[in-house]
């Protein structure tokens, strides 16, 4: 790619629309504001065109005149493009006819979309002449900025909330970065960076790296629409922390339009929250565009746990102003969905992936999502860094002895489960209930209807308990079944 | 005594969200208030402000607000997640 021109023109507020430099800030002088990268579009129009876009190496960086950087990338070169998956199964168990999931759960390298923001503001970081990077976190941030700093040779620092998933720190220390934890909830960690970021001088890539950071969202939107042939979704369903992914979503969408890559179509946006913590769905829910703090959240979606939400009110303003809605989702709603998802897709998300499926159900079936509509969830991390979330949930694996009989005695266990799948699927959709259906549940209601053989089908305790059942049936084991 | 300034949100919620806490602060405080921006409804309002004074007068100011049930956030704080 030779493209050492830029088409990023200044900082500008979004509230006054004062110009800044392109320097380390972030807040306007006036009146507070969120500062925002502003860009000459006309000139960016005269530039891009699909065709080149279609030309260049599948990541993030393909719109690259779209984000707020002087140079060529230098950090993060593989970040992005990541599969939009067509859900048919997930389709069906929702009672929708055409959902799409964009999984960055299989961003690269850290596994969230975190990837992409931190991409370009650790690039921007060098382009500004930072040598030390530094984040406030729920998690998946700091895993990112811990990777993403290591690849280009900057010393980095991240803050989290001590309480955090073992899987979540644990995948920020191998990369050497250093991990803080702080004795407090993700605001506490907040209000100390800044301190620290005003004293030390450090790039800190979510305060004073802030409006860099944030544009690295829309690549998200700009894939979602070239994965659907150059089409906006009309519904898109986002999970929501600070609110930003979700602000700067809807900004790509008009962005291609703008910039002339897509046609102007009707868009709504959806934002999901865990019940725990839902300052922004509250408002949104309540008809306000004021902020309620969440002082102390509580919710297994830790990555979404932010009781301040700094673009909550443009989050909320995005969903008035595109006929969107909010929802939110119980703990154990979460869980159900992270299930159901890797079940009919075979995508394993984190809890802040199990909050968005679970705020689409809702959705979809208070009919603010129509059934007949293009819709796409976004699932922005992955399972295997919050896997605490799922102890105690899950079936334990069947133990048997290595043995032909046993192993033969469990399938026979397992094949009521096996005839029920079908059913059990075609009901989610009559019932519109995909969620609270879980395999579980499925196994026991269909073990009533097979009468005598109910007592079998606990894989585990059977296989474990009662090695001899299966001979009942099978013999030595020659079933075909 | 060097003067100092701070830059706040400042969110009211609750009883006192309709009380006049600003006017009430500057009278308590040798505090002088730039206020920036603010949005209100009838339950909640949200403010932002810039105090300037003492150090000590600055803190014991803060302090007496966040007893009145508001909630005081530096502005340089407010950062997007995370
Ligand atoms: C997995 C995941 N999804 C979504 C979000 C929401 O991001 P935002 O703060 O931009 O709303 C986060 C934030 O940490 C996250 O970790
Ligand atoms: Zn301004």
């Amino acid at each position: 790619m030779a493209m050492a021109e830029t088409f990023f023109s200044n900082l500008k507020c979004r509230e006054c629309g004062a110009l800044y430099p392109k320097k380390a800030t972030h807040v306007c002088e006036f009146d507070f504001g969120p500062l925002e990268a502003d860009y000459d579009y006309a000139k960016i129009r005269a530039a891009i065109s699909r065709e080149k876009i279609r030309s260049r190496p599948l990541t993030m960086w393909r719109y690259r005149e779209l984000l707020p950087i002087d140079g060529e990338p230098t950090v993060g070169l593989q970040v992005g493009f990541t599969p939009l998956v067509k859900a048919e199964r997930l389709a069906r168990a929702l009672g929708v006819r055409e959902l799409y999931l964009k999984n960055d759960a299989v961003n690269y390298p850290t596994l969230s979309f975190k990837d992409r923001v931190v991409a370009v503001a650790l690039t921007r970081a060098r382009e500004l002449g930072f040598n030390i990077v530094a984040c406030a976190s729920t998690g998946n941030l700091a895993n990112s900025v811990a990777a993403n700093a290591a690849a280009a040779g900057l010393e980095s620092y991240v803050l989290i909330p001590y309480d955090l998933e073992r899987g979540k720190v644990l995948n920020s220390l191998v990369y050497g970065t250093k991990v803080i934890g702080i004795e407090g909830p993700y605001d506490q960690v907040n209000r100390l960076c800044s301190e620290i970021a005003g004293k030390y001088g450090w790039g800190f890539v979510n305060v004073n790296l802030r409006p860099y950071y944030a544009e690295g969202s829309k690549t998200l939107g700009f894939e979602i629409i070239e994965q659907l042939d150059w089409r906006i979704p009309a519904h898109t369903v986002i999970p929501m922390a600070s609110g930003s992914l979700l602000t700067k979503i809807a900004k790509a969408y008009q962005e291609a339009v703008k910039v002339g890559l897509v046609n102007a179509s009707p868009f709504r946006i959806y934002g999901a929250q865990a019940r725990g913590c839902n300052p922004i769905t509250a408002a949104q829910q309540a008809g306000t565009d004021l902020i309620r703090p969440v002082p102390k959240p509580d919710t297994i979606a830790k990555s979404l746990a932010i009781g301040t939400p700094a673009d909550g009110y443009y989050a909320v303003n995005v969903m008035r102003q595109t006929g969107g809605a909010a929802a939110d989702a119980t703990d154990a709603e979460i869980i159900e969905a992270i299930k159901l998802l890797a079940e009919t897709e075979g995508i394993f998300a984190e809890t802040a992936g199990g909050v968005t499926l679970a705020c689409a159900k809702k959705l979809i079936d208070s009919g603010r999502i129509p059934r007949d509509e293009r819709v796409v969830i976004c699932i922005t991390g992955n399972g295997l860094k919050t896997a605490e979330a799922l102890d105690g949930q899950l079936t334990e694996p069947a133990r048997i002895k290595p043995s032909l009989r046993e192993f033969d005695a469990l399938i026979v266990k397992h094949e009521p489960q096996r005839r029920g799948e079908k059913n059990s699927l075609m009901e989610y959709r009559q019932r519109g209930n995909g969620i609270l259906e879980t395999p579980c549940l499925r196994a026991s209601a269909v073990n009533k209807s097979y009468g005598n053989r109910s007592k079998h089908t606990d894989p585990v305790a059977g296989a474990n308990q009662q090695p001899g059942h299966g001979q009942r049936r099978g013999g030595d084991g020659r079933g075909a079944d | 005594m060097a003067k100092c300034k701070g830059r706040y949100w400042l969110n009211f919620t609750g009883p006192t969200a309709t009380e006049p806490l600003i006017y009430q602060l500057s009278k308590k405080f040798d505090v002088v208030f730039n206020i920036r921006q603010a949005t209100i409804s009838d339950t909640m309002g949200l403010m932002g402000v810039e105090f300037e004074a003492d150090r000590e007068v600055l803190q014991a100011a803060i302090a007496w607000l966040e007893t009145q049930g508001v909630k005081v956030k530096p502005v340089e704080l407010n950062t997007i997640e995370g």
